[in-house]
This record gives structure tokens, sequence and C-alpha cells, in this order.
């Protein structure tokens, strides 16, 4: 860290330069100990970028780990409730991984060069608990967030940019697939990973290659519709999308001050990660079979269609007697659906058996006073938006 | 699951494997003893124990009885002056040794005595039967939890509030409050601190004073024995116990690790790749080698690693054997005060300025240590000393170290033997890293871990594992790590069994 810089409390990133140009609006966001924008001009057209056209952002302050050594494989299988013991080089797989009680810690992704090297990258910063779990591994394990820039280029239009950009076949590497590619003289890793439930592709290189990487790829997307992307509108789309975010649909059970806020697997409906049967012993496996095999899950993530154009921010969902039975995590009005969708934690059987009669009592605001709204729900997949060209091999190419 | 060959498979024949596998077998379970060594025993090895407590009754009932002769050793404390101060246990007698020094400290000292005498019958009645485990939320346990408060708080208002006052204190402000002479406050101090990792000065050493009282007999300086013949007395009447009891006990075969099958222990493997199969395991190692190496690391979820990291057992005590010739002669002592344990630390301050050094791994030139004669019918004379504050990974290593440490031991013992050196025959040094090498115990501590308030009764060794039991099914732990620790009780080996009989009857 230079000496001018000893006194900024936040940390700026490798393409600051750049995402400091193209902001219109000067609205900043704590990502992480980094200053990232939460918009750069208008949220509803950034989110537009990103469904009709490609969106750029700033991916560099998400926590990145690097994980080397002999054990790598073993270690990664061990720490998260997947079996991944079949993983194969070069892809990636979304993991997440519990403590002893079985609560969620977070959700991640795991980059997988050979079973001697990973990348781990997830919201949350944990390398105390990677190290510890790491008590008889044989692995090293560097926090490696300050030293990779990424970005992330998400959209319709995304593969065709790259390719202009320089990456050459790209259209036909499958989701959750990677590559190192050369590109302009340095090396850039690309994954066909994201977070809008889209077409897209992350990219990875070192943080002295950042800014001609912004400048480049801008310049490859400029004739389809490409536009930098802020916090605001990544939290549109990752709602459409259903994906959940720590610390928001669940608390991070590391961070819980309330042990009954910890979330289970099962009840952030992340259940399908979770492979009891796995060879392996994995971190939270003894309690996560004997909630399964006793029954005791308490809660359920749901996906909600709700009436009305209202968005149902941290609305109470009530049955029909009235009674308190959950709370809403995430909402949104979706403008690709048209729609008033949510994701809510239900108490069970409420959102597993019982799905009819859910009501939201959503508190609209209008000029200081609020509106009470009693809207009926359904309960959907959390899958709100999948369009068909997220998983096309090859990806839909434009010019 | 693959077919059982024994009932019970006990890993380490030390005293309380010994136990532990006798009375299995008593209640007709097929059982297995493996031992790493070439014989068994363990720690309960003269070449690391000077004086022993009395086996409890408890275990020797349960056992049905146990031939093996204790001999009541007395204590003194050697002063350069001349003017030891000796200690039987017996309160008249110590009264009157006192008194020779100050009239007061004698007449304190029967108060104090009596004080910690009853606090350590109340802790006492806690140790004998397994901790409880408020997690379980089963009656018999609360109840087990409910009947030590009530003990505690039927002591009366007065005892109640000084038992308080006490539970957390250092040794030494309660010495100091009561004696005036420095030879007596070093004395207890060093009962106070013997084989942990604290000083008189620490808080903690009066609960440690109370738990080591209640292992000997409720009394300060009278529970402690030499057994005739030697240790190998207990061990070997233990092992022709188990004979009799038809256990098969196989020695020179170290366990590399548990074999784990749907998620329970059900048998253990050798070094040498042969397999045994049995219904449940016991543990008599170290909590950290059967839980890192036994059960291994990657069976274990991140937040017991960090607890049993966190457990501590790094020894701080050193034996030096010394083979005589003759039986030295010491500055005023008589024939019968070399019977006695003898120890060398005159004051808390001489106590607590060795315990700084061992804070930073260096070794005293004026150590603490405790002498004990022996002798046995074939004329073999021996001089065990106890090096208190010897640690565990001394700085620059044992090699480099351990000759500095026997020259300072010899010096001070010349200070009140001068003519010590001259029936030096042969000298033998067991350092902690030694006895984690020879004796396959993490850290080379006599307890296998601290006897501190945090590693003990239900939270001994770590919390989740009270109870002899471990996070693997089927695999449960006997030894020292245990409650209610070490101490050559056979408290933790008994009441494990008694564990493993209630999970498979």
């Amino acid at each position: 860290m230079s000496k001018d810089n000893r006194f900024i409390a936040l940390k700026k990133t490798p393409f600051h330069s750049r995402t400091s140009l193209a902001s219109r609006t000067n609205k900043w966001y704590n990502w992480n100990g980094f200053t990232v924008p939460t918009e750069y001009s208008t949220t509803e057209l950034e989110y537009t970028a990103a469904r009709n056209g490609t969106s750029v952002m700033d991916l560099t302050p998400m926590c990145k780990y690097e994980i080397k050594g002999s054990d790598a494989h073993k270690y990664i299988d061990y720490l998260v409730t997947r079996d991944l013991s079949e993983m194969n080089d070069n892809t990636v797989a979304y993991i997440i991984w519990c403590n002893e009680d079985g609560k969620v810690i977070d959700d991640g992704t795991i980059f997988k060069h050979s079973s001697e090297h990973f990348m781990l990258c997830c919201a949350v910063k944990i390398l105390n608990w990677l190290n510890d779990s790491a008590i008889g591994f044989d692995v090293t394990i560097k926090d490696v967030t300050d030293t990779i820039a990424a970005l992330s280029i998400q959209g319709p239009t995304s593969c065709s940019t790259l390719k202009n950009y320089g990456a050459d076949s790209l259209e036909n590497m499958k989701p959750f697939e990677m590559k190192e590619y050369n590109i302009n003289g340095y090396n850039v890793l690309i994954s066909r990973t994201g977070f809008t439930g889209d077409l897209g592709y992350e990219l990875w290189t070192d943080p002295q290659n950042a800014e001609t990487m912004w400048d480049s790829v801008m310049e490859a997307g400029s004739l389809l519709k490409i536009r930098p992307f802020g916090m605001n509108a990544l939290e549109m789309t990752r709602i459409e999308a259903g994906f959940i975010q720590t610390n928001t649909d669940f608390v991070a059970a590391e961070d819980a001050l309330r042990p009954v806020r910890m979330r289970s697997p099962y009840e952030i409906g992340m259940g399908w990660l979770v492979h009891l049967n796995k060879k392996n012993y994995f971190v939270g496996k003894n309690a996560l079979k004997k909630e399964k095999q006793s029954g005791t899950t308490e809660r359920c993530l749901v996906g909600l269609d709700i009436d009305g154009d209202k968005p149902a921010h941290g609305s109470v969902i009530y049955n029909e007697k009235k009674e308190d039975i959950g709370i809403v995590t995430a909402a949104l009005w979706s403008p690709t659906l048209k729609k008033s969708i949510a994701l809510a934690s239900l108490k069970r059987p409420y959102g597993i058996k019982i799905k009819d009669n859910i009501f939201a009592e959503i508190y609209h605001p209008e000029e200081i006073e609020y509106r009470k709204i009693w809207a009926k729900c359904k309960i959907v997949k959390r899958q709100f938006y999948s369009p068909e060209r997220r998983n096309n091999v090859p990806a839909d190419l434009y010019e | 699951m693959s077919q059982s060959d024994y009932d019970v498979i006990v890993i380490g024949g030390g005293h309380n494997g010994l136990v532990c596998a006798n009375i299995l077998a008593k209640k007709n379970k097929k059982v297995i003893i493996v031992e790493a060594r070439s014989t068994c025993g363990g720690l309960l090895d003269d070449q690391i124990i000077n004086c022993v407590p009395n086996f409890s009754t408890e275990v020797v009932n349960a056992l049905g009885g146990l031939s093996v002769k204790y001999k009541p050793k007395s204590t003194i404390a050697l002063s350069e002056t001349g003017q030891h101060i000796r200690l039987t246990g017996n309160q008249h007698i110590d009264h009157r040794s006192i008194a020779t020094f100050s009239e007061s400290d004698a007449d304190r000292y029967v108060e104090f005595h009596n004080k910690m005498s009853l606090f350590s019958k109340t802790l006492g009645s806690f140790m004998m039967s397994s901790p409880p485990r408020v997690m379980n939320h089963n009656y018999s346990d609360y109840f087990k939890l409910f009947k030590l408060g009530m003990n505690v708080r039927f002591l009366g208002k007065k005892n109640f509030n000084e038992f308080a006052r006490m539970i957390g204190l250092n040794i030494a402000d309660e010495l100091e409050d009561n004696f005036e002479n420095t030879l007596l406050q070093g004395l207890i101090a060093h009962d106070s601190i013997i084989g942990s990792n604290l000083g008189p000065r620490s808080p903690g050493t009066v609960i440690n004073l109370m738990y080591r009282m209640a292992n000997h007999d409720n009394s300060i300086f009278g529970g402690n024995y030499e057994i005739e013949g030697g240790c190998n007395q207990l061990t070997d009447a233990l092992v022709s116990l188990a004979e009799k009891n038809k256990i098969k006990i196989i020695t020179s075969a170290k366990v590399s690790k548990c074999i784990i099958q749907d998620d329970r222990a059900v048998g253990v493997e050798l070094e040498n790749g042969e397999q045994i199969y049995g219904k449940s395991v016991v543990s008599n190692a170290d909590p950290k080698s059967t839980y890192f190496n036994l059960l291994g690391s990657e069976n274990l979820d991140t937040d017991v690693k960090r607890r049993v990291k966190h457990y501590r057992s790094k020894g701080r005590v050193a034996k030096l054997i010394l083979d005589l010739n003759s039986i030295p002669s010491f500055n005023n002592c008589d024939e019968s005060d070399l019977e006695s344990r003898m120890i060398i630390a005159p004051s808390i301050d001489y106590i607590e300025e060795n315990y700084n050094r061992s804070k930073f791994d260096k070794l005293s030139d004026e150590p603490i240590i405790e002498l004990s004669l022996q002798e046995n019918s074939e004329g073999m004379k021996r001089l065990n000393v106890q090096v208190q504050y010897a640690s565990y990974k001394v700085q620059h290593g044992w090699d480099e170290a351990k000759d500095q440490c026997i020259n300072s031991v010899i010096k001070l013992i010349k200070k009140y033997s001068p003519e010590i050196e001259k029936s030096i025959e042969g000298k033998k040094f067991i350092s902690p890293d030694d006895v984690e090498l020879d004796y396959n115990v993490s850290g080379g501590h006599w307890h296998h871990g601290e006897i501190q308030i945090d590693q003990l009764f239900m939270l001994r060794p770590i919390p989740g594992a009270s109870q002899y039991k471990t996070h693997l099914d089927g695999l449960y732990m006997c030894g020292a790590g245990s409650h209610p620790g070490g101490g050559l009780s056979g408290i933790p080996g008994k009441n494990a069994a008694q564990e493993i009989l209630k999970g498979t009857n």
C-alpha cells in the first residue's frame, strides 16, 4: 500500500479509474472494504443491459482464496457439503459449507485448476475458517482478493462481446467451465459463470491488466449494447434468477448473534447441494444427517408470486388466520416478468405442505404515509427467470 | 459391516485402560487390549512417578479387589539452614512440627487444612461418577448438577461464601494471608502447582490444590504413598487380573487409526496393517492423539478440531533418575526423613521466579525439585528427582538443554547433601519431549492435559466429548484426558467402562 493510501478506509479496485469515470451519479457502496458503484447512471438502464445487451461489473471485491497443496482436492471435498470427488480440471462448481451444527456459513463458487490448485470465491471473509479446517491436510491457503482483478460480463450479447475482445471459440464453452486465454499479450481466465441467471462470463486477471482489459471489453461491446453495471441492478437480476445472498436471505452461521437465526441448507433451499452419502466425511455431516433423519427442519425458502404491482420489501407473511408464518427476505417488481416477486423464509409446513391461502402484508410508502396492502401470494419455483440461452452450447451470438 | 472379533477393543494398556478392560470383562464382554509399548502400564512407571495417591476404593471394589501394598510417605520441606519442616497428614504431628517455627502458623495450618479438606470433599463427591451433560436434557444429568449445587450450598453460609471467595483465587494470596513462615508457604504452594502450567500467583491454583486433595484422601500432605516393590506392582496386579478375566493383551502393537464404517468406529488398524474388529473401541490415549491420529482430522468438524487444538497439554515436569552406590546423607536429616518426599521449594517467590522463566521456555539455575529415595532388596539405590517447570519444547531443544538441567539439579542437591556426587553412578534424564515420544502422550503431560477450570468436569477434555464419548459413535475415551483427569485414581477407566456398558446394554 502506498504512503498516500494509509488513511483511506475503503480501498479502490484496479478498475477504479474506469469505474469512477463511468459513474454519472457518484453513488458508491462499501463491498468487503472496497468502494464500488451502487449505480452508474440509472439502475433500470443497467438492468436492461444485463437482460438485453451486455453488462460489465467490477467483481474484484469478492472474497477470493487460493488453495494449493497435495491434499487440495481432498480438502475441498471435506470442506463443502457437495460431493466434489469427481470434479474435473478447469471446471467450476457452486457450493455451500456448514459448521458443526450443519448451519450454512456461506455459499460460493470453487474453481478447479488441478487437483492441487483451487480458487474459492465467496461473500464473507473466511480465512480463519479455511485455515482451521485445514488442520491435518497438506494445503496452504492464501487470500488473493487483492491480487486478482475480476470483471463479470453478463447478458445475451456477452459471448459476442468477448469474442470481439479476443476470446476465440468462447461459444463452445459449457456452463461452469473455464479456460485460460492469452489476449492482447496478457493472461486472462474466463469462466462461464455469473450471478444474473443469464448467459454470462467472468474474467480473472492480474490487477496490472485491469484498465486495458476494461477498455478493450468496452470497445468490443460498443455495438452490442454494453453498459457498466452496479450493485443495485445486480440485486434485481439475482432475485429474478432466484439466487440467494448471504446475510440477506440468511445469516452466515459464523456471524449470527442469535443461534436461532442460523439456517441449515434444507432451510434455504440448498438441500440439493448436500450429499450425505458421499464417500468421505465433510464438515457438518453428523448434524445434517441427524436433521434429515429426524425431520426437524424448521423453515424453508420459497419463491412468491405476489398479487398486484407493489414490491413486498420486508413484508411479513401470514396464513388465512392472520398468523405470522414468515418473512420476505428479498422482493422486486420484475421488469422482465411484469410481476411482483419475492424470496421468503417460511415456517414449515407452510411452503412445503401448505401452499394455499398465503398472504403478504405490504406497506407501500406514499408520501410519508403508508398504504397497507393485503396481497395474496402463490408459491412458485425460486428460479423466476431462466431463459433457454443461459445453457445453450454453442452460446448465442449476435453481430 | 464386518464381523466383530471382540466386544470392546481398548487402545493402550495404561492403568486406566487396564481398569476399563477388567470391569468390562467382568461383565462378560470379550475384550482385547492393544498396547504400543512392549509392556503395559503407560505412565504408571517408576521412571515417571515418585509417589502415588491411593487407588480409588470404588475402583478397587469394581475390580473385585486388588492386592497391592501401599506405604504412606510423609513430606519434608528442605531448608538450607537445616530447619526442615516435616508433615505427615496427621494433624497432631503436623501441628507440633510447625509449632517449632511458629505457634500461629501451626494453629492456622490446622484451620486451613480443615477448610480445604471440607471443600475437597464437596468437589470429590462429584469426581467419582461420570460428569453430567446438560445438553442431553437428561433428568439424571440435571439432578447430578443440582446435587453438586446443593452440596456447595449446604456447606453453610460462612463456608459457602468462603468457597465462592476461594474458587478462583491464587494460592499465594491465601498462603501469605495465613502464614508467616516462607518455607511452609513454599511447601503448600509447591503441591498446588505440581504438574501444572501455573505459578503460585496464577488464578485457579486454589482449586488445583482442592482437586489434588480430593484424590489424596482429602489431605494436603497425607495422601502420598509408595507402592511396595515399585509402580510395576500395580501394573502387574492389573495385568494378572486381566489374564484371569480372559482379556487378550497384545503389546508392541501401535494402532495407526480407527476403522470407521457408516460413521461408526468398528475396529482398529495397526501400524503393521493388521486389522482388528470390535463393537466398540476405547482409547486410553490422550485426547489430542485420539482425535487427530486415531479418529483422524479428516473425519472431524472444523469446530471440533479447533477445540482439540486449544486443549492445553504441554508437560511441565522432567525426571532425573540418579543411580547411587550408597545412601546419601542430607544435612540435618535422619533415616526416616530420607523415606519422605523431600521438596526443595523454599518460598513462594522462589517458585514464581521459576515459573516466570518457564513461561519463556527457559530453564532455571535453581529449579524446584522433589526427591524420593528408592531402594529394593537387590541393593538397588536410586534417587528419583522430579524437576518442576521443565518445559515441553524448551528453548534450544532438550538435546542442548539436558546437561544444563542435570547440572543445575545436582548443584542444588549438593547444597543439602554435599557428598551426593560421590555416590552417583548413573544418570537418566526424561524430559516432557521424551515422555511424548516414549509413552505416546502428545505434549508429554502427566495428566494428559492441564487440570484447570476450563478443562474440568463436563468440559474435560473438550465440550461435546464429555461422558467418555467422542464425536464418533462407538469410540470412547478412558484416559486421564477424561474426567476427573490424571492422578492415578483409575476413575476415568472405571467411569468409561460404565458408560460403555450403558451404551451396549
